[in-house]
């Protein structure tokens, strides 16, 4: 009974904020925010940063924290547009594209893999090792592309993202897949329930039988394949692979799941809170985009938001306490 | 008539609803052995905490030397003399002996600087005091448990402990070092230190204390000389009711489940060798270090062995990893039940499957009916008082959640379960009820392997007997030959080196 | 046997460790270019890792706490900007008021983080990025956006402070600038914090066991505030001092610096997770890290190698503290 008041307490306060921003632009630009050509234009870019999400979601769940998802992405990215180019450029068939996914999804999990060893077996903290990872997997997407950008991409690859069927752009299935598949593996497989295990006490999750490095280096896979996923989706919308895009994904990751109920501290937390987080937050940043703010205002904003979700929190459980 | 140096009257202490004390007073002299004892969960804990200014009172008076003392707070505490021994012993790993030892000192008396020559020879001091050695230049995470006991009542006595409160202080040591400290303790009272002992073990109550307070559910019980206690009335007056005390004995049975031939792990112990017959509930007995927990870490693939003979119901196997023995259906409940056998902030339900999780899988996604069928099953079948199983397992009392491992791990339905310490921390009514559903597993042909150093619980439940020292088997005993005595177990394996 | 010992537990220790490899580093870069092996090495060497060295000393201290603040790239970000700007704008000169606005810049963002993490218990690394997030918004969104090449004069003059100057062969003068001396005091000084003062020892002890601090009783929110809060001011500091050596204001350039100066400090032998480490190594692991990236094209490697090979050092370096400390936890005990 108490658990399920808790997870409407979380959504409870997502709807709340839902609404004080829905009602904000109905007062203050409806004409533009409520017009398809806006809903458009978000669908378009939320998938990228959502499904970057749903990989911190998953580590944090562990005990940990992936701060390399988006050097994952980039790498994957540039390891994508530099295939393609390889083989053909703008004139490369849908046979390579196949090849440039699959491998970013594979550089993407190897990624991850390496993360989850680095974790699991060496017990180095994961903050430490993602923070490396970050660098690391930074570097090696600089050293592929020696800098600038890898451009000269074929059409049909940048429709990927840019793309769609009438009025429903590729990305939203994609989301929506990614989406399934990870609430499916958390809520419904045994996979999952380790996942919450081993968030919530390693030293019993061993001493249950379950393999804590497996789950540990299976946790950073999905989730490199999930930066890769975002590093396709990206280098597909901006047409090109580079080293350094969408870099303050990081922090908007984390603000997401954390505004979505996950606990940094492992085991807690649902996919449904953290999806319907990720949809607020492109509520936000779309309305600061048609009420013409600067991105560096809403990097501040993200960085309150952050803030004060941790913070309310604590706060009412002292107040509640004291009564 | 000694002067009395700590007074509470009708101390009241909740958190949020929960009502941790409900009025308990207690009363200690200078110069006096106190032993305060109660059940897991009775509100010992926050008793020490509110005695230590860690918290404040809800309600309630607190004297000190007859005086009335109000918000009190962790230093005021310490520079009144009273110090706490926790069971983790509250010592900081990454620093030396020597300034582990100063450091309250130097807090105490407020100096702003470090002086590393005098902590050092400070803390020499406090070791001869003692009569511990140490290199004070080492840092603690290199000692054992009992060393780091040491440090931490070195620690209290170099701070002119007026007095000394010792938190449950051995359940990690050995019937050795138990009378080690108690020496000290003893040393300790003649120099007019109040000492508060927070224990359950009726034996060394016995021995140590003078007088005796029982709490339980956060209610004063009684209090009084230690010679006013007989076995019986301690043991109404912790539970609440009678316990009746026997000897297990199994019927004679020839079908073999387990034998262990010649087992081994290098500098852990050698050449162990027992069987288990059905019915037959094995326990593995010996001081701490004599290589008894490493048999269990061993069968449980921990720790593998690197040699010697395992046979599990007439099958040979290999336990070389966690896994192995999962899969040969080995179940093991760990020594440190809060952190290695319970997700405590998970539910019940949770905890009960943790183990057995694979085999919910099925159809492409977990059968989660099944899952809280299972658990209220499990619930009834080791009677864990609750009435819900999505509360989380931290609201449980110590004997309720052990039951909750034992489960968990009878889910996976095991052929051989192997527990360690099973009743540390345990209440004595939980306690007997453990040991119930262990003897009707034997019964029904699972191997039960019982790793323990409480000698009592020992003779009492266990049919045959394995006694280990320095990692080997000295003896084995056999319940059925000849009743086995406590002090027969604790003179074999006490025996200081010399013959085998 | 035991001064066998000891002499072998030191010269195999991680300070050691790296003293090899800055030698052996130092070596193959004279060999390539044997301009390296001058006097005017140690002068831009010193110059290179000047900043660098006082964010490491600040970042030392919180993670010994047991914390970590990457909150200090905007800090100082904010501290180099803000103040330039403000005094253009009123048209005011002074080196000193430069210093003190830059240190209180420093000191309330030191307040929030200690707030955050000491008082509400926040996990530092969240507490801190959402914070560093929060300044660097407010400095560019409040104060602008574009790099200040003019700056007041009192300001720009302190950059053309020498200790000494050193002319070498041939004919290229190298000076060492005053500021060398504030990250060289700051070195001394926290040494001997940590070392013979009761504060010192407690931040030891609260990054060992919070909880056994508290026992003890050391204010644990206290000291925490304390680290954050010098932490923040030191920054601050630190930022200006960049912007007097560069003699240009611009708002985002030690952004992202963070993770160099954590790599310095864990490869120095500092324990990511609290309670171990010290200014020796920290300062060891800043000139290791100064020299691969100062050098890396001397020794033929190209530009766009320099983030993964710095990546790569530092992924090393932590595996093989956390390997040594893994090894600690294993060994039997006496």
């Amino acid at each position: 009974m108490k658990k399920l008041k808790n997870i409407d307490h979380t959504l409870l306060s997502l709807l709340a904020m839902y609404a004080v921003v829905l009602i904000a632009m109905a007062i203050l630009n409806p004409k533009t925010y409520y017009s398809v050509l806006n809903l458009k234009a978000m669908i378009y870019v939320f998938p990228a940063f959502g499904i970057i999400a749903y990989g911190m979601m998953l580590c944090m769940i562990s005990g940990g924290i992936d701060l390399s998802l988006v050097g994952i992405a980039n790498l994957t990215g540039v390891v994508a547009a530099y295939i393609l180019v390889h083989m053909g450029g703008k004139e490369a068939g849908t046979g390579a594209i196949v090849i440039a996914v699959v491998a970013a999804l594979v550089v993407g999990a190897l990624c991850g893999i390496f993360n989850g060893f680095m974790i699991g077996f060496l017990k180095i903290p994961a903050m430490l090792v993602t923070l490396c990872g970050l660098q690391l997997y930074t570097g090696l997407a600089m050293i592929i592309t020696t800098g600038p950008g890898i451009t000269g991409l074929p059409q049909s690859y940048i429709e990927i993202a840019n793309g769609g069927i009438g009025n429903i752009p590729f990305v939203l299935p994609i989301f929506i897949i990614v989406t399934i598949v990870v609430a499916f593996i958390l809520n419904s497989t045994t996979y999952g329930q380790k996942v919450y295990f081993l968030g919530s006490n390693e030293q019993a999750s061993k001493y249950s039988g379950i393999n804590n490095l497996k789950v540990t280096i299976t946790t950073y896979m999905i989730s490199g394949i999930f930066g890769a996923i975002s590093g396709i989706l990206t280098s597909s919308h901006y047409g090109s692979g580079k080293s350094n895009y969408n870099t303050s994904y990081t922090l908007l990751s984390l603000l997401i799941v954390v505004l979505g109920g996950i606990h940094p501290d492992g085991g807690k937390g649902k996919v449904a809170g953290v999806t319907i987080s990720i949809i607020l937050l492109q509520l936000i940043s779309s309305a600061f985009n048609v009420m013409r703010i600067d991105t560096v205002i809403t990097d501040m904003v993200y960085g309150i938001i952050l803030i004060i979700a941790l913070v309310v929190p604590i706060v009412t459980a002292k107040i509640s306490a004291r009564k | 008539m000694a002067e009395v140096f700590l007074k509470l009257e009708n101390i009241k202490k909740s958190f949020g609803g929960v009502q941790a004390l409900k009025g308990v007073d207690l009363e200690i002299k200078k110069g006096e052995i106190l032993c305060l004892a109660g059940q897991n969960g009775c509100g010992k804990s926050t008793l020490i905490k509110v005695i230590s200014g860690a918290h404040e009172q809800t309600s309630g008076d607190y004297y000190l030397e007859g005086k009335k003392v109000e918000h009190l707070k962790p230093i005021d505490a310490i520079k009144a003399g009273i110090q706490v021994i926790y069971q983790d012993f509250a010592v900081f790993p990454n620093l030396t002996v020597a300034e582990n030892i100063a450091m309250n000192n130097s807090l105490m008396t407020g100096t702003k600087v470090m002086n590393w020559k005098n902590s050092r020879e400070l803390a020499l001091k406090a070791m001869e005091m003692v009569g511990a050695h140490m290199d004070p230049d080492i840092l603690v995470e290199r000692l054992t448990v009992a060393n780091k006991q040491m440090v931490a009542i070195c620690r209290a006595i170099i701070n002119d402990a007026k007095f000394l409160i010792l938190d449950e202080p051995t359940t990690a040591l050995t019937k050795k070092e138990v009378e080690n400290l108690f020496e000290i303790v003893r040393g300790l009272k003649k120099k007019g230190i109040a000492i508060m002992i927070v224990n359950h073990k009726l034996d060394e109550i016995y021995e140590i204390a003078d007088r005796l307070t029982i709490i339980r559910n956060g209610e004063y019980v009684s209090s009084g000389d230690i010679s006013e206690y007989d076995r019986a009335r301690f043991i109404r007056d912790l539970t609440g009711h009678d316990i009746v005390e026997e000897t297990y004995h199994p019927e004679k049975s020839q079908e073999e489940i387990l034998k262990v031939e010649n087992l081994s792990r290098q500098g852990a112990f050698e050449n162990v060798s027992f069987t288990i017959n059905k019915g037959d509930v094995i326990g593995v007995t010996g001081l701490l270090g004599s290589g008894r927990s490493e048999i269990g870490d061993a069968l449980f693939g921990i720790a593998p062995a690197d040699s010697g003979k395992v046979t599990l119901k007439g099958k040979e196997i290999q336990i070389k990893s966690i896994e192995d023995a999962i899969k040969n259906r080995i179940a093991y409940v760990p020594e440190d039940r809060l952190t290695q056998g319970l997700f405590l902030d998970r539910s019940i339900r949770d905890n009960m499957v943790a183990a057995s999780i694979n085999k919910y899988f099925h159809g492409g996604k977990l059968d989660f009916k099944a899952i809280a069928d299972d658990t209220a099953k499990w619930i009834k079948e080791v009677s864990v008082k609750t009435e819900n199983d999505l509360v989380p397992i931290r609201t449980l009392s110590g004997g309720n959640a052990q039951k909750v491992v034992i489960a968990k791990w009878l889910n996976t339905d095991p052929e051989l379960i192997v527990l360690n310490g099973p009743t540390v921390g345990v209440d004595i009514g939980s306690k007997s009820e453990i040991f119930d559903i262990l003897h009707d597993l034997a019964n029904k042909g699972v191997g039960v392997v019982v790793i323990t150093d409480d000698l009592s619980e020992l003779v009492q439940n266990c049919n045959k007997i394995v006694v280990m020292r320095n990692g080997k088997a000295v003896a084995y005993l056999d319940q059925a030959e000849k009743h086995v005595e406590e002090n027969e177990v604790y003179d074999i394996f006490s025996k200081e080196g010399g013959e085998e | 046997m035991k001064q066998n010992n000891k002499m072998k537990e030191i010269l195999t220790s991680n300070q050691m460790i790296i003293v090899y490899i800055i030698v052996a580093l130092s070596c193959a870069i004279g060999m390539k270019n044997p301009a390296f092996a001058d006097f005017s090495t140690i002068i831009t060497l010193s110059r290179a890792l000047l900043v660098t060295l006082i964010f490491a000393i600040c970042e030392m201290v919180v993670i010994i706490s047991g914390g970590i603040d990457v909150s200090f790239p905007a800090v100082a970000c904010a501290a180099l900007y803000i103040p330039v700007v403000v005094m253009k704008e009123h048209d005011m000169n002074s080196a000193l008021l430069a210093f003190v606005m830059a240190a209180g810049i420093g000191l309330i963002v030191g307040i929030i983080n200690g707030f955050l993490i000491a008082v509400l218990k926040l996990p530092p690394l969240i507490a801190t990025l959402g914070v560093s997030s929060i300044v660097s918004g407010m400095v560019l969104t409040f104060f602008g956006t574009n790099e200040i090449s003019r700056m007041p004069k009192a300001i720009k003059g302190l950059g053309e402070v020498f200790l000494f100057t050193y002319t070498n062969k041939n004919d290229i003068t190298y000076s060492m600038t005053v500021f060398i001396i504030v990250p060289i005091v700051l070195c001394i000084a926290v040494h001997l914090i940590l070392k013979y003062t009761m504060l010192g020892r407690g931040i030891y002890a609260i990054g060992g066991d919070k909880n056994a601090a508290r026992i003890a009783g050391f204010n644990v929110v206290r000291l925490q505030f304390i680290v954050y809060i010098f932490s923040g001011v030191f920054a601050g500091i630190a930022g200006m001092i960049y912007c007097i050596l560069c003699s240009s204001a611009n708002p985002l350039n030690l952004m992202g610096s963070e993770m160099m100066v954590i790599a310095a400090v864990v490869i120095g032998g500092t324990r990511i997770t609290g309670g171990h480490g010290g200014v020796i190594g920290t300062v060891l692991g800043v000139v290791l890290i100064a020299l691969i990236q100062n050098n890396l094209i001397m020794l033929g490697v190209p530009a766009y190698w320099q983030t993964f090979v710095v990546g790569a050092v530092i992924i090393v370096g932590t595996a093989i503290t956390s390997l040594k400390a893994k090894a600690i936890a294993n060994s039997p005990k006496v």
